[in-house]
């Protein structure tokens, strides 16, 4: 439904990769679920796109359709486009997408653990990339995973090469899960949750070195996270996503000075701990949880948890509206006639 | 302040590593290495601190949930420290824990009403009839609704069940709550309704805290008095105001200047102190200061003398060569505190 550029190739630079209306529904024993409904963004080559929420917004499951690794079935990408380079992924065919995803576009996980094979050790895990993508031999496989750890800060890189994932700390791990991901020099890097089991001082070195590859190497990154200070940190452009939709979306300084969805607004003030809250008052609270999916009705899904909400919020939701030249959007009946006509959509 | 409902002295927590039954142990790991701190009733302790700081082991030690090596651990009169057997399960009436993982810490196949009715029974609390009453008080105060009594912790979200969870920990009318990141597991606004329940019922019963997280931003919100652990040690404790208005030890400065801040503007990175590594072992404690080795600003003597935990200003107490015996500190950290 969002009305996007339409006439490829015309517009000054386009985006490196580009979603449009990506919807994902899930058979399930008690009905079909709509995961994710209308998901639309860009990226541009370099960027750091943010997409903050709480557990079962969708943020993975965007990731997941993005690596096409949604399980099929009970999994379906029903509508939408993604665009990568210009290449329209959902036409690819496995092996293509196989070229891809891991090549062009990878990815890190929440858990280094869960995510490296214990019975291999951690060159051979970074070699075996580059060897099936780059098509290197095995030497020069090795040597791209010695200059990758080492890229990545790890000590005595040509020795820990042969350790196994066992013998390295969670930090460690997250460093040589980053280095696998960045070996094929990816255009995108998605990075799910990449410091939720680490440490802060450890979170903090894995957010600087990601930075620093990043504006070395020009990789863009799709940061998830449940964390609006890893937002703030990280993040160029944020998208806050709600029961599976992008609910509000703008420059991170511009959403986090003035936030506009009250879902957003919420959870910045309910960070505990920050310069602004006093000690002894009670924190913001967004009373309630997530609705399951299956609860989701034609309204808004925030509205019983919204302190703003109105009657017409459960019936229906308004058009997207878009502000400040289009460089944000809300998706909220309380700014749905702030928008410029003829940019938003006259409901 | 009045006389403090917890005394812990010099506590220690070491375990064998190998040795097996009769065998003499390879080594030890030295968990937790001499912490003292009293807690004064009706406040809240935290301590802050990285995995395998000591912070978890410090409060199972005090739960007695595993064996102390040494030191005491005063509550009120009691020397809970040294009860054993029936003794020990009687006084537990008086102080209960809060697990951080809510759905680890609830049988999956007793309904929440039960959960709660079973630690009634087990600490025999009041006469039996009186107790389905109980039940449903603890249920209102901890913000359930009464006929949620029957439902099974699957029923429940993350926030619910630590409902449940609290209300399980309150049975008894305890006066010292144990919390092991009881909000770590929980989406950020869920956080905030579960922090704002357990500061309403502090305040309606008279509840002691000792509040264990490595979340500052938690610890900053909820705490009176604030200690920060490192390898098995205290190296810095004051109150709230004092420790986020001046941070000391240059740890606290690290861990602070970790965390992200909710300013964009403030992405400086040249502001921020940057450790290297890891924490060391708790098994090769490195002579000297625990944290010479990752400290920005240590010095040769840092690497050889243990700096004792002193106070160096009202309240403040800190472990640091590098600070002086009038709270001045003779290094320059510039840190963006958020």
């Amino acid at each position: 439904m969002t009305a996007r550029d339409p006439m490829p190739g015309t517009s000054q630079e386009s985006p490196l990769l580009e979603v449009d209306g990506l919807s994902v529904e899930f058979q399930t024993r008690d009905g079909v679920a709509r995961v994710l409904e209308s998901i639309s963004f860009s990226l541009a080559r370099g960027q750091t796109l943010g997409v903050v929420g709480e557990s079962g917004c969708g943020k993975s499951m965007t990731a997941l359709a993005l690596m096409r690794l949604i399980p099929q079935p009970p999994g379906r990408i029903v509508a939408g486009q993604m665009r990568f380079e210009g290449i329209d992924l959902l036409g690819l065919s496995d092996a293509a997408m196989r070229e891809v995803r891991g090549n062009r576009v990878s990815m890190i996980f929440q858990e280094p653990m869960t995510s490296l094979n214990p019975v291999f050790n951690v060159g051979e895990q970074i070699a075996e990339a580059v060897r099936l993508h780059q098509r290197l031999d095995r030497r020069a496989a090795r040597e791209r995973a010695i200059e990758m750890l080492e890229a990545v800060g790890i000590p005595a890189a040509r020795k820990r090469v042969d350790d196994y994932p066992h013998q390295f700390s969670g930090g460690m791990r997250q460093r040589v899960m980053i280095a696998m991901a960045l070996a094929c020099n990816p255009s995108v890097l998605i990075a799910d949750e990449p410091t939720t089991a680490l440490d802060v001082t450890v979170q903090a070195q894995i957010f600087d070195l990601i930075s620093d590859l990043r504006s070395r190497t020009g990789t863009a990154v799709i940061l998830i996270t449940h964390d609006m200070g890893a937002i703030a940190e990280m993040a160029d452009r944020v998208a806050v996503m709600y029961a599976g939709r992008i609910v509000e979306e703008g420059s991170t300084a511009d959403v986090l000075a003035n936030p506009l969805h009250p879902y957003t607004r919420g959870l910045i003030a309910c960070a505990p701990g920050r310069r602004t809250a006093t000690h002894g008052e009670p924190l913001e609270e967004i009373s309630g949880t997530v609705p399951s999916l299956l609860e989701r009705g034609a309204g808004c899904a925030f509205a019983d948890r919204c302190r703003e909400v109105m009657p017409k919020c459960r019936i229906g939701l308004p058009a997207e509206t878009r502000l400040a030249q289009g460089k944000r959007r809300v998706l909220c009946w309380l700014h749905a006639d702030a928008s410029v006509p003829g940019a938003g959509g006259a409901s | 302040m009045n006389k403090p409902l917890l005394e812990v002295q010099d506590l220690r927590v070491h375990f064998p590593i190998g040795g097996g039954l009769i065998g003499k142990p390879r080594a030890w790991v030295r968990a937790v290495d001499g912490v003292s701190f009293s807690v004064p009733r009706g406040t809240t302790f935290g301590i802050v601190g990285e995995s395998g700081s000591g912070k978890s082991t410090t409060a199972l030690a005090v739960m007695r949930l595993v064996r102390h090596t040494g030191g005491s651990i005063r509550l009120d009169d009691d020397d809970i420290g040294t009860l054993e057997g029936d003794a020990l399960r009687q006084a537990r009436r008086r102080f209960q824990m809060v697990f951080q993982d809510p759905y680890a810490s609830l049988n999956p196949r007793k309904r929440a009403g039960d959960a709660v009715r079973e630690a009634l029974d087990l600490m025999a609390y009041g006469e039996p009839q009186a107790r389905p009453a109980r039940v449903a008080e603890l249920f209102a105060q901890c913000g359930l609704r009464p006929e949620q009594q029957r439902l099974f912790p699957h029923q429940f979200s993350g926030g619910q069940r630590q409902r449940i969870v609290l209300a399980r920990a309150l049975a008894a009318n305890p006066e010292l709550l144990v919390c092991d990141e009881p909000v770590s597991a929980l989406d950020v606004a869920i956080q905030a309704q579960i922090l704002n329940l357990m500061q309403r019922l502090q305040k309606a019963l008279g509840l002691t805290y000792l509040f264990i997280s490595h979340d500052l931003g938690v610890i900053r919100h909820m705490c009176d008095q604030v200690a920060v652990m490192y390898l098995g040690v205290i190296v810095e404790q004051a109150d709230r105001e004092s420790l986020f208005a001046r941070p000391l030890h240059p740890y606290t400065l690290a861990l602070w200047s970790a965390a992200p801040s909710f300013d964009p503007a403030a992405r400086g990175r040249a502001q921020r102190i940057r450790l290297q590594g890891d924490p060391p072992s708790p098994i090769d404690i490195p002579p000297g200061c625990r944290f010479a080795g990752r400290c920005p600003v240590a010095q040769a003597r840092c690497h050889t003398d243990a700096p004792l935990l002193r106070e160096v200003l009202p309240g403040h107490r800190i472990a640091c060569h590098r600070v002086s015996d009038n709270g001045k500190p003779d290094y320059e950290l510039a840190a963006t505190i958020g």
